[in-house]
């Protein structure tokens, strides 16, 4: 069984693994984040990177969580509705900086951490959506 | 007695703006917090309003010591969006470029340890060093800095003297093996200023996720040259520099180490480019829609671009940037645990911070 098999069947996912631009790409529900997590630990995969996007409209908000896996790069893509995501800081300490400045930049709340000492924004400990930050 | 102890954001022993706030029980830090963002320009949103050239551009300023770097893995993105191949050359003029900068930035570095262990006069040798490489990448680009060596389907300058060039890296190696690497991996004042300090164990660095010299120093084979090769890294031979005491000592012999791969690298590729053009020319780049990731191994350590684009635009939707400082930082917590705190200057200095890189 491929690693991409075993996570999937982890999941109980039946999308399949899409492959664009360097990535393997598998969309999962915001719920499911941990698993991958703990998924991705087991595997021994280095966490790389959240990249959050904020879609057109009312689309809501794209997160694209990264890890590195043998030279490749698993990518899970999730969309939120909401600004609530559950935090993965207990499981992989390495998206603790991440997290906290998508919470910074994004206002996405990610619970279950706190957020003290803010990274880009002095003050306020609540996470405000820098695009919607008049210059 | 109990303190807390700040350092920074303007410091002496700080380079650039950031602050670590200690806490210590007499002499000996017992934990410590980082903030950063003293100098956040918000660059990722502001590539959004550029096109595919002013882009380039405007990322090369997210750092001026691996400029070059940044512009590589931007394009490397952008041209798997838009299904374009450098040719041979090109790529091989990448690896040339990057592996001058991991040189300029390496001995650098060396300069400011130096000075950070009471070692001046080898920081003036580093940094007289340095101008020379500096001169090489001048000779090639025309810049000292900001190189404006790559674009979209290539580079934007040709190499045409790479014999030149490879006179100037042996001379350089000569100058670089008789003096810095000695003194780093031998002498008894380096060893006795930074060996047992600023432990990242092995287990903690893969925790953190910690990348480049910072990882391969706690015993993390981790090299995107190897791991994941781009531009011509696949053709040539590189071996990994692994230490695994973990300490400041065991970062200052791998990146020593990496000097001299980088001098083997330059070797190999300057005697093995390919002749032909040196990018694609000036065609219509149409871009895909979606997300491309590319990945380099930056002098720090692995640097991540996520570029994302609309059908038909002109801009990207969405750049990310994860620089290896961003990775790197949070491990300066475990590492300054337990030591002195005269030591910490010289441990937080050891991952090699940029926070031009990390503010973005």
């Amino acid at each position: 069984m491929t690693p991409f098999e075993d996570i999937s069947r982890e999941l109980g996912s039946a999308i399949p693994w899409s492959q664009q631009g360097g990535v393997h790409w598998l969309a999962v529900d915001p719920s499911q984040i941990r698993m991958v997590a703990d998924a991705m630990n087991r595997l021994c995969a280095r966490f790389v990177t959240i990249t959050a996007t904020e879609l057109s409209g009312e689309e809501g908000l794209l997160l694209e969580y990264l890890w590195d896996l043998n030279g490749e790069l698993l990518g899970f893509r999730v969309r939120l509705s909401g600004k609530a995501m559950g935090s993965i800081f207990d499981v992989c300490p390495a998206v603790d900086w991440i997290e906290r400045e998508v919470h910074e930049g994004f206002a996405i709340d990610f619970a279950g951490r706190e957020y003290e000492p803010l990274l880009l924004r002095p003050g306020d400990k609540a996470g405000v959506n820098l695009r919607e930050v008049p210059a | 007695m109990s303190y807390r102890i700040p350092m920074g954001p303007y410091h002496p022993a700080l380079e650039e703006p950031y602050k670590l706030e200690m806490f210590c029980e007499g002499e000996t830090v017992t934990d410590a917090t980082l903030h950063i963002g003293f100098n956040f320009r918000g660059i990722e949103h502001l590539a959004e309003s550029r096109n595919y050239v002013q882009v380039v551009a405007l990322m090369e300023r997210v750092c001026g010591i691996c400029s070059n770097i940044h512009t590589l893995t931007l394009c490397q993105a952008m041209e798997q969006l838009a299904g374009v191949e450098p040719p041979p050359r090109a790529l091989y003029i990448r690896v040339i470029m990057a592996e001058l900068e991991r040189l300029h930035s390496h001995i650098l570095w060396a300069g400011i340890a130096s000075k950070l262990m009471g070692f001046k006069t080898m920081f003036m040798s580093c940094f007289a060093l340095r101008e020379k490489i500096m001169d090489v990448l001048q000779a090639i680009s025309g810049n000292r800095v900001n190189y404006s060596m790559n674009r979209i389907g290539g580079t934007n300058r040709d190499i045409s003297d790479a014999g030149d060039v490879l006179a100037a890296v042996d001379k350089l190696e000569s100058e670089i093996t008789s003096t810095v690497i000695p003194i780093f991996t031998t002498s008894a004042t380096a060893r006795s200023r930074c060996a047992g300090i600023g432990i990242l164990t092995h287990e903690r660095a893969l925790s953190c996720g910690v990348v480049g010299p910072t990882a391969r120093a706690s015993g993390v084979p981790q090299d995107i040259r190897q791991a994941a090769p781009y531009a011509a890294y696949g053709e040539l031979d590189i071996q990994g520099t692994v230490e695994t005491a973990g300490d400041v000592r065991a970062r200052l012999l791998v990146r020593a180490l990496e000097i001299i791969q980088s001098c083997h690298i330059l070797r190999q590729a300057l005697t093995r480019i390919p002749s032909g053009p040196y990018n694609t020319g000036d065609g219509k780049i149409a871009f895909a829609a979606g997300t491309a990731v590319s990945r380099a191994e930056a002098p720090r350590g692995e640097i991540v671009y996520s570029v994302a684009w609309k059908e038909n635009s002109r801009t990207p939707s969405r750049i990310h940037v994860r620089t290896p400082t961003y990775a790197n930082m949070p491990a300066v917590r475990w590492m300054v645990q337990g030591a002195r705190l005269a030591d910490t200057p010289l441990i937080q200095a050891s991952i090699d911070p940029c926070y031009s890189c990390t503010d973005r």
